[in-house]
């Protein structure tokens, strides 16, 4: 390494961090099988966008058919395999490859300082599979769509049309990709960071991957064999699942949750790390308690694995399980409400300025919070009896996984925009897209919950004619929020054509990614820089040094500057 | 994969190009990122077979009456733990030569090495034929017939899956190494194999206890 | 039947020695060394020892409790 300025602790790994490998020429090789992060992320922005919209269309169905109490739209066979498809597609093909796959690659090599992940091979195959396994999900349709809900639950799964087999297919695939994507972040971000950037240096976007990686490759592995053994029980008739056989159903659904319960997390705390960026960024103030947000992040995933439990109050299984899994469900509460004291607390007195990415990630901590207290209420055994089966529960889940993951990702989509593209968007636009999408959705899923408490059942294509003023709310309100995310799109190709040059940190941030041009080289870095600091100290200068005019950087001179200036 | 990224790599680097020592310190780094990624991996793969070892454990002890369970109104026979236990050897064995043979490629035993490395497969290989032989033999109901069958083969299959996998995995570097992609300082693929190796005839103790002695 | 079983449990016990006594003799060899291959390969021969342990168990009849068949 050159010199660099006293106490700086040079990272480990900087030899191979400083190599440049030659950028490709064809077309295929640059921007279809790209080994790129950044090329990869966008291509899983691209994939996951598009089932994104599919899988919207899937649940304007459900709220269209919701219309009138006897079923406006579908055939109840047709609905069943509607709403299976779209919880299974927003989960495993938007939500999770959007957080992961795509911010997670687009951003955080960036943010450690790194040219590329750690497997760039490994992540292009795990990239491939994600269109391919989405593309098997959907020709379920055409052989007999999943009709089981997206927890697939047996005996009902076990009888399901032979599209339950493709979906089986599916997920195991889209679980090996995740798999692959797990192992890759968390050694890179072991490995592969700038030198000087210690555990408690890195931006917490990146505590958010680190904390999630476990999760990836962990669970996601579970549910691979719960998933493989109902496949063989589907294909072969060999009994794991079926009670008559001598199986348990109950044995599928504890390991199902054993994954899908870190899942959330999996869906959450990506979120968790896009809001912890926003934030200081648009209050023009360090994020407050980095390291109690950070390490909330990591308590989570651990707790996580130790809950899945709750998911099953009703189903039989032994009473004094559920007491154990009651507490430790209601003790993730801690952690997580340790982040939202520190986002309001950062919020506090701060000079924000309310562009997009700030709206929503104020709108996140209120359905977050939101989502939070009734997830509260399902986690109290007693509760949970009554509310369990009902719209309550697709209340809770969509203000969380919306609410929560959706919002977060539109925040981190209008943030990072500009260093994607290089352009701008219609800031007015973006506003009032937050507002249809934010009103329209709380419009859409406040309703459901007194619905869940009245006793709807959800997953019914039909319900008492006394339900219907509130169904036909909600799903007015549901168009509100499909217009604001088609807007959404709208924005974006606006600004792709018509945008204003956005330069190297519009936004004045001061983590590592806004330290070069926009969009970065291929390369990223021209000289990898040292990190003295944690990166959210607003007012002190840039802990950065080594930083290369020539990446682009030019208004922060590293050594010398003091906090970037917001251009934008 | 990162290796060869940085051998083709031109560099705009800040640090004083081309020492001698440069081209080790890659190679160290590199070997370190993918050592961690292939620890990761196997752990992964200890999930799996967690997951299908929950559900027979799940099966056996909470949903079961009796095990072996009824079938017809007769209880299954045990499995044939004599045979097993010598089947058990001969994976073992073949564990502590893979060791052996790395270790004489660590010192440059080029014989030895080949030695070694020939029992290792060859043990290797006997096991999978044990496993057939057991398989045949085996009279709990075939793979669809009950749960007991069900767990039985579902996770020894796997087992003997990844068994056949490495069986070839250690052929593939044993071709590698007579090629020379090895040498006694840089042999990545010969410490993952080995890993690996170990690996699965660890997952077979655990198997050989939750079967045959339990 | 039952003599087969009994030279298999035989050789189950003298092969049950010999790989063990060279997997403890391979676990010390590795004892020292501190690299994350190694720590992983110490974890790996000790649990293959145990299985050594498993097998003798099972030649002198001790597991499983019902008696092997």
């Amino acid at each position: 390494m050159a010199t660099l300025a006293p106490g700086v602790q040079t990272g480990p790994y900087h030899a191979v961090l400083d190599h440049i490998h030659p950028e490709p020429t064809s077309f295929i090789r640059k921007y279809i099988f790209s080994i790129d992060h950044k090329i990869i992320g966008i291509q899983y922005m691209i994939t996951g966008a598009v089932f994104f919209i599919i899988s919207g269309l899937l649940a304007e169905i459900i709220r269209t058919q919701l219309l009138t109490p006897n079923g406006l739209l579908v055939r109840p066979d047709t609905y069943n395999s509607i709403y299976s498809m779209h919880g299974s597609s927003m989960v495993w093909f938007v939500v999770i490859p959007l957080l992961t796959g795509a911010f997670g690659n687009f951003v955080m090599p960036l943010q450690i300082g790194a040219r590329d992940v750690a497997f760039p091979w490994l992540n292009l195959v795990a990239f491939w599979i994600f269109p391919v396994a989405g593309v098997i999900l959907f020709s379920s349709f055409l052989v007999g769509a999943p009709d089981a809900g997206w927890t697939e639950y047996p005996p009902i799964s076990l009888m399901g049309p032979p599209g339950t087999n493709l979906w089986c297919i599916a997920v195991f695939m889209i679980g090996i990709s995740s798999t692959m994507t797990g192992i890759n972040f968390l050694v890179t971000i072991l490995k592969m960071r700038a030198p000087g950037m210690t555990l408690t240096r890195m931006p917490l976007f990146v505590w958010a991957q680190f904390a999630t990686t476990p999760l990836s490759f962990i669970a996601t592995t579970a549910l691979g064999g719960a998933l493989a053994a109902l496949f063989i029980e589907r294909v072969f008739g060999v009994p794991f699942y079926d009670p008559k056989r001598g199986g348990s159903p109950l044995l599928w659904q504890h390991m199902f949750w054993f994954y899908s319960h870190p899942a959330v997390y999996i869906m959450i705390i990506p979120g968790f790390g896009i809001i912890s960026e926003v934030l200081p960024t648009f209050a023009r103030k360090p994020i407050f308690g980095y390291k109690m947000i950070a390490f909330s992040s990591v308590a989570i995933a651990l707790l996580s694995f130790s809950v899945w439990a709750h998911h099953m109050f009703t189903s039989g299984m032994v009473p004094w399980l559920q007491l154990p899994f009651m507490i430790i469900t209601m003790l993730i509460a801690i952690p997580t409400g340790v982040k939202i004291f520190s986002w309001m607390a950062t919020l506090w007195g701060g000079a924000i300025r309310w562009k997009t990415p700030a709206l929503y990630a104020a709108g996140f901590i209120i359905t977050f919070t939101y989502g939070g207290l009734t997830g509260f209420f399902l986690a109290a055994v007693p509760l949970d009896y009554h509310e369990h089966g009902t719209y309550f529960v697709v209340a809770h889940l969509h203000y969380v996984l919306y609410g929560g993951s959706i919002m977060s990702l539109f925040a981190g989509a209008y943030y990072w925009w500009p260093k994607m593209s290089g352009r701008m968007y219609n800031e007015t636009l973006g506003r009032i897209q937050f507002w249809m999408v934010f009103i329209g959705f709380n419009c859409t899923f406040t309703p459901l919950h007194w619905l869940g408490l009245l006793g709807m059942p959800r997953r019914v294509p039909n319900y008492d004619p006394s339900y219907q003023f509130w169904n036909v709310f909600a799903s007015v309100s549901s168009y509100v929020m499909a217009l604001g995310t088609l807007l959404f799109f709208y924005i974006l190709v606006d600004s792709f054509r018509n945008g204003k040059k956005a330069g190297p940190n519009p936004w004045g941030a001061r983590t590592l990614e806004w330290m070069i041009a926009s969009p970065p080289p291929y390369y990223n870095f021209k000289k990898i820089p040292a990190v003295l600091a944690a990166p959210y100290d607003f007012g002190n200068p840039l802990p950065y040094i080594g930083l290369d005019a020539a990446d682009g950087a030019v208004e922060a001179t590293p050594t010398h500057s003091s906090h970037p200036v917001p251009t934008h | 994969m990162a290796v060869s990224v940085a051998k083709q790599g031109y560099h705009l680097g800040h640090h004083d190009e081309h020492d001698a020592n440069h081209d080790e310190v890659i190679y160290r780094e590199t070997r370190d990122m993918r050592l961690t990624g292939f620890v990761l991996f196997l752990g992964t793969d200890v999930v799996l077979f967690s997951a299908f070892i929950f559900a027979y454990v799940y099966l056996r002890t909470s949903i079961a009456p009796v095990w072996p369970p009824m079938v017809d109104g007769h209880q299954l026979p045990r499995l044939d733990t004599a045979f097993a236990a010598v089947n058990s050897v001969v994976l073992f064995g073949s564990g502590v030569t893979m060791h052996y043979a790395l270790e004489a490629w660590k010192h440059a035993l080029k014989r030895r090495f080949n030695l070694f490395m020939a029992l290792t497969i060859l043990l290797g290989a006997g096991f999978l034929g044990g496993q057939a032989y057991e398989y045949a033999h085996a009279r709990i109901g075939g793979w669809s017939g009950n749960t007991f069958g069900a767990s039985f083969f579902t996770l020894t299959g796997m087992h003997g899956l990844h068994v056949f996998i490495g069986v070839w995995f250690l052929i593939a570097l044993w071709i590698q190494t007579s090629r020379g992609v090895y040498d006694d300082h840089r042999f990545f693929g010969l410490t993952a194999g080995t890993l690996y190796w170990h690996f699965v005839d660890v997952i077979w103790v655990v198997l050989f206890f939750l079967f045959y002695l339990w | 039947m039952e003599s087969l079983a009994g030279i298999e449990k035989i050789v189950a016990l003298v092969g049950a020695v010999v790989v063990g006594v060279f997997a403890v003799i391979s676990l010390k060899g590795e004892w020292n060394k501190t690299g994350l291959d190694d720590h992983v390969t110490k974890l790996l021969l000790g649990l293959m020892a145990f299985g050594c342990i498993l097998v003798l168990l099972a030649a002198f009849g001790i597991l499983p409790r019902g008696g092997g068949a």
